[in-house]
């Protein structure tokens, strides 16, 4: 009896001691991720998709790394890297939230540091500016067309290439009653609204601003990129202009939409099957284009991190050989699907398919320039007045113009 | 209602009664639903919180399938809990501080809140859950009753645990509580002193004093605190010729070696914080002074008492409810400032209300919306004890001080 | 009281206020009058970016920030008097609408200044009255329930009141956007096509009783204190002489609240006139904007890291100007009531 009763609790025991044992353990193996040591306190700021969760929580496996991740790091970044001391040492950047950071100065040449701590990086990663590489890329992100396969293959319509047939399919799927609003958009004002314009935009052919600085926006291509947009808002949530990338993707996970072109990173949580309900049936092609045998119409995007400059040499050192253990091979292989990384280790999966299918189709890479920020924050700001009705096409084009033109004056763009 | 000792003649007719009745119900329910619904919210798996099915949120079946959830009898618990401590709250805590009343009110009051708040959360994650399990255990197997004792209330914690531990909101909690103590405490003290005066002057400065923080407290706080901006990230430099002037450096240097860095300091914070809330809190504490007669005073100066003295002795002890009441003003501008605390702080020295934003701006996830909630769930709860423990006082103050404008 | 007295007194908060509200605001009007430059030159620049299989590098002309010795950008403040608030304002654009051929208020109504303006002035006037009167009658209603039952009321009264006003609108949008649980209710219910974030005057609407929701109880409180007060023996005097109950509130319990209607008047236009939060929280920026938001607006750095102090400024100091307007007949009644004797 007692023998029985000590058999009994012997894997009881072993339960317990394997548990402790394991959870002794795991600060170690934590730790082990991580070859440096960091002594001294280090604070980032990045966006906070997911592929940016993966990677500060490596750099949190160095020790004394402080992370903060938010959609509207934008707004803050400038201001606090012109501190002295600068407040955070690594900023997560893309094409565009780095132009605020080269034109104030406040971020350092990488040179040096790649020289000593770099074997890892390929050419390609290195962001240079007039020869100096002033950013390490970690990944591309393009918007690429996202579509519910089991729906098209059922409906028996293919996946569309331009935008006409887009059209013509979210036609079918409301004609169906399945779908009441069949394609997705990120028309928020802001960000959000002045990118869809500029794919379609640029697709047309269209030039948002010359080389002398002036803009190209009132023009035969934004008349085009206006009706498309229009055509589009007949199949979208009527809440819309509200919608940004979190809010489609969440028509996408309850099923409440069969498409739409949507940043690559969010496919991580569009397949994944505790967030969403249609996981594993949502493929990814080239963004639609807007003639037969056209580009895609999307732009080419990178993100990565830079360096601070207003810091002791020491402290950006430290900070480099952080920010380099956030992308190494062992953090690729654990978060392969949650970006399309430009890292070692990488094996391109089902989600980089429309990433690589729209560059090979020749989409273009969005310009890191002032003028194109500048063209950005005026469409941002004035495309939502069309698609409300307030204003004419027309109108809204000349608005447009003329806010940019406001900015580009105090900023020493146009005279 | 004996108790009721409105004259018989003003009491309303029946039917106005059943009006009244019928519109107070409405009103309460419009008052309470929203905060209501996104408490329950937070308690559930995202595929529940977040479906348009009342029901569905209100039961939970996913969430009872993963991760458990509540018996009726549990829920009956759970009331008994929340009756105890509304009746804790408006009875108890009032007699016991009565009695208590050779200690000064703020340091009596502060304790007693404490020690309320704490006996509170002792009761709900630790009490509880050891009756709810032992009255499991006796029901359980008894036919028909043991239904009382089956869950049937899908509830997760999971939201809380991912805020509060993985995401460390106690820091921010913590710097909440430092900011809004500190701004409570300075303003009613440098408030109290002008308001006092203000009440007591015939002076045109008086006059114009009151005008110009009338004028004050209209400003958009935009426009103010982004003035800041540049000067507290800037401070070093800016800060650096009354370090290095012989005449002030002596002064400074025995506070610090070199200027210090004003943004992320909560000290710092809590000076604008005080300086954006003074028009209010002077035009509030100067009409309870003004309640208060002058004789008071006067006789206390008769008796060769200076202006401080007699304020200090005469005037302050019967202030206390007015104070109170101005406190709790000052508490809630502090508390639930969003624009200059998500301006002037780092990620260190971030209060609660701002932190709420990188749940919300890092909402990639379904999950990140319903810990976003459950962190705006954190921040109010707090603010739920504090009327509790002080509605009697807010009613008592203002009607002593009867507002004058 | 002797003015040293006053003086010693009042300083501390003085100090404190003239630091931190005067002189932000003195800054704020200078810098409205002066623009600042950023220096820039035109330059060969060589710029690499991913490709998938080899990097992409281009040399193009491009105009690049001049930086100074001490490597931070060159810029050159001007002072350029009242261009900033014409700016702001789109006077230009004003004159264009009136002139023959325009189409007048309509075409203004378009422009940022204005349309802020119009919202920000609609929604102050709008929810005034309703505050005021819901607090009113609340405290009425609250003043004739039992006693027993009046501390819960009051405790369940105040919740709109305490809770931070960010998370207010929050908990509002939740449950209104998408399919949020109030709209979905309503789907089911009335129409299937209701959509509250859809169209601007539902996004309006929304934010007006999201506004009324949030500050009726601080009128109900301040006015249920003043109703303790009343005057018992008027009251039943009145009722001696036969007062309906009509006539009792209109004649003994109004005057009384008078001086505490306007107090909780003047707060709440103060308040409403900076209404910012909803727009941020409703996120109703393509449909409404308000003042505040718009300086706020000018003030976020843009994608290339610009502020626009000056048009932020002007739009401030116009915002303030406004509020000053709107003040002005309270404040001539607190001159009356305040003014100095003797």
């Amino acid at each position: 009896m007692l023998k029985r009763t000590l058999l009994a609790t012997l894997p009881a025991i072993g339960l317990a001691t394997g548990l402790a044992v394991g959870l002794a353990a795991l600060p170690g193996t934590a730790e082990a991720a991580c070859a440096i040591r960091n002594t001294v306190p280090i604070k980032t700021l990045s966006a906070g998709f997911d592929a940016w969760k993966a990677v500060t929580a490596a750099w949190a496996e160095c020790g004394n790394v402080q992370s903060e991740l938010d959609m509207n790091f934008r707004t803050k970044q400038p201001t606090a890297f012109a501190a002295n001391p600068s407040l955070y040492q690594i900023g997560g950047v893309a094409n565009n939230t780095v132009v605020p950071l080269l034109n104030a100065g406040t971020i350092r040449p990488l040179d040096d540091l790649v020289a000593k701590y770099g074997q890892g990086l390929t050419p390609n990663q290195l962001i240079k500016v007039d020869g100096k590489t002033m950013a390490v890329a970690m990944m591309v992100n393009t918007q690429n067309f996202m579509v519910r396969e089991d729906v098209f293959k059922e409906m028996g319509i293919a996946v569309p290439t331009t935008w006409d047939e887009v059209l013509d399919a979210a036609a079918k799927l409301k004609a169906s009653g399945k779908f009441a609003t069949p394609l997705g958009a990120t028309m928020k004002p802001g960000f959000d609204i002045s990118q869809e314009f500029l794919n379609v935009f640029l697709a047309y052919g269209g030039v948002a601003t010359k080389p002398d600085n002036s803009p190209g926006i009132n023009s035969e291509a934004g008349m085009k990129t206006l009706a498309l947009m229009k055509r589009m808002a007949e199949f979208l949530d009527p809440e819309y202009l509200t919608s940004d990338s979190t809010y489609v993707a969440r028509q996408f996970q309850q099923g409440k939409i069969a498409m739409a072109n949507l940043w690559a990173t969010r496919a991580g949580a569009l397949n994944n099957p505790a967030e969403s309900q249609f996981a594993g049936k949502i493929l990814q092609a080239a963004a639609p284009a807007v003639a037969k045998g056209g580009k895609p119409a999307t732009t080419l995007w990178w993100d990565g991190w830079v360096i601070a400059k207003n810091l002791p040499d020491a402290e950006a050192e430290m900070a480099f050989r952080v920010a380099m253990e956030g992308i190494d091979e062992e953090m690729v292989k654990a978060n392969n699907n949650a970006a399309v990384w430009l890292l070692k280790g990488y094996v391109p999966g089902p989600s980089a398919k429309g990433a690589i299918e729209s560059a090979m189709g020749g989409a273009p890479a969005y310009p890191s320039t002032s003028a194109m920020g500048l063209i950005s924050a005026a469409l941002g700001e004035n495309v939502a007045d069309f698609m409300t009705g307030k204003k004419t096409a027309e109108q809204t084009l000349q608005a447009i113009e003329a806010s940019y033109l406001t900015r580009a004056k105090e900023q020493g763009l146009v005279k | 209602m004996n108790q009721d000792d409105t004259p018989l003649a003003l009491r309303p007719r029946l039917a106005q009664r059943a009006g009244v009745a019928v519109f107070l119900a409405l009103w309460c329910f419009i008052a309470a639903f929203p905060l209501v619904w996104i408490a329950v919210m937070s308690f559930r798996a995202p595929q529940d919180a977040l479906s348009p099915d009342p029901l569905r949120v209100l039961l939970a079946p996913t969430t009872l399938a993963a991760a458990g959830g509540l018996s009726l009898a549990d829920v009956a618990l759970g009331a008994a809990l929340l009756w105890l401590a509304w009746r804790a709250a408006t009875r108890w805590l009032p007699t016991l501080a009565a009695r208590a009343e050779t200690v000064p009110a703020v340091p009596r009051w502060l304790a007693l809140a404490l020690g309320y708040v704490l006996a509170l959360g002792a009761a709900g994650l630790f009490v509880l859950p050891w009756l709810a399990g032992l009255i499991g255990a006796f029901l359980g197997p008894i036919p028909l009753v043991g239904l009382l004792a089956e869950p049937v209330i899908g509830i997760t914690l999971e939201h809380y645990r991912a805020v509060w531990v993985r995401q460390e909101f106690y820091r921010n909690f913590l710097n909440s509580m430092m900011v809004t103590v500190g701004v409570v405490v300075i303003s009613l003290s440098v408030g109290t002193l002008a308001g006092y005066a203000l009440a007591r002057s015939q002076s045109r400065i008086a006059f114009w004093l009151l005008v110009g923080a009338l004028v004050f407290r209209a400003l958009p706080h935009s426009v103010l605190a982004t003035g800041y901006v540049p000067f507290f990230l800037n401070s070093r430099e800016i800060l650096a010729p009354l370090w290095e002037w012989p005449a002030t450096a002596w002064l400074f240097t025995l506070f610090a070696d070199r200027p210090p860095l004003l943004y992320g300091q909560p000290l710092a914070t809590i000076i604008v914080l005080v300086s954006i809330n003074q028009p209010f809190t002077i035009w509030m504490l100067r009409s309870f002074f003004q309640n208060i007669p002058a004789e008071l005073d006067e006789a206390a100066r008769v008796d060769g008492c200076s202006h401080f003295e007699a304020f200090w002795r005469a005037i302050m002890p019967v202030m206390w409810p007015g104070v109170i009441t101005t406190g709790l003003f000052s508490f809630l501008l502090a508390y639930n400032d969003y624009l200059v605390t998500a301006l002037l702080l780092d990620a260190q020295s971030m209060t609660m209300v701002p932190a709420i934003t990188q749940f919300l701006n890092r909402d990639t996830r379904l999950s990140d919306q319903i810990e976003a909630i459950a962190a705006a769930v954190s921040i109010t709860a707090p603010l739920f004890v504090l009327v509790l423990a002080f509605q009697r006082q807010i009613v008592a103050g203002l009607t002593q001080g009867a507002v004058k404008g | 009281m002797r003015l040293r007295t006053l003086l010693f007194f009042t300083a501390p908060s003085a100090v404190l206020m003239l630091l931190f509200i005067f002189t932000p605001l003195v800054s704020v009007a200078i810098q409205s009058l002066h623009t600042t430059i950023v220096l820039r030159e035109m330059v060969k620049v060589e710029t690499c970016t991913p490709g998938f299989l080899a990097q992409t590098c281009t040399t193009t002309e491009r105009s690049q920030v001049r930086m100074g010795p001490d490597g931070k950008p060159l810029t050159e403040t001007r002072f350029t008097g009242l261009e900033a608030y014409r700016s702001v304002l789109e006077t230009g654009k004003l004159a264009t609408a009136f002139a023959p051929g325009g189409q007048g208020w309509a075409e203004v109504l378009r422009l940022d200044f204005w349309r802020a303006l119009r919202f920000t002035l609609t929604f102050t006037f709008i929810t005034l009255p309703l505050v005021v009167g819901l607090g009113l009658v609340i405290a009425l209603a609250v003043n004739n329930a039992m006693r027993a039952i009046r501390g819960p009321l009051v405790f369940v009264s105040l919740l709109p009141f305490i809770i931070t006003p960010v998370i207010g609108a929050l908990a509002i949008r939740w449950l209104f956007i998408g399919d949020g649980i109030v709209t979905a209710t309503l789907r089911a219910t009335i129409d299937p096509q209701i959509s509250f974030f859809a169209q601007g005057w539902t996004i309006e609407v929304l934010m007006l009783v999201y506004r009324v929701w949030h500050n009726a109880p601080f009128a109900f409180i301040i006015l249920y204190a003043g109703l303790q007060t009343v005057d018992q023996d008027t009251l039943e005097s009145a009722v001696i002489d036969g007062a309906s109950r009509w006539e009792r509130l209109r004649y003994v319990v109004l005057p009384h609240l008078a001086p505490l209607i306007v107090f909780v008047s003047l707060i709440h236009l103060m308040d409403a006139y900076r209404v910012f939060e909803e727009v941020v929280g409703f996120g109703s920026e393509a449909h409404v904007i308000s003042l505040q938001w718009l300086t706020f607006s000018y003030l976020m750095p843009d994608f290339t890291g610009n502020r626009y102090i000056a048009r932020a400024s002007a739009s401030s100091m116009l915002t303030m100007v406004g509020i000053v307007l709107l003040l002005i007949p309270l404040l001539a009644r607190v001159w009356r009531e305040h003014r100095p004797r003797g």
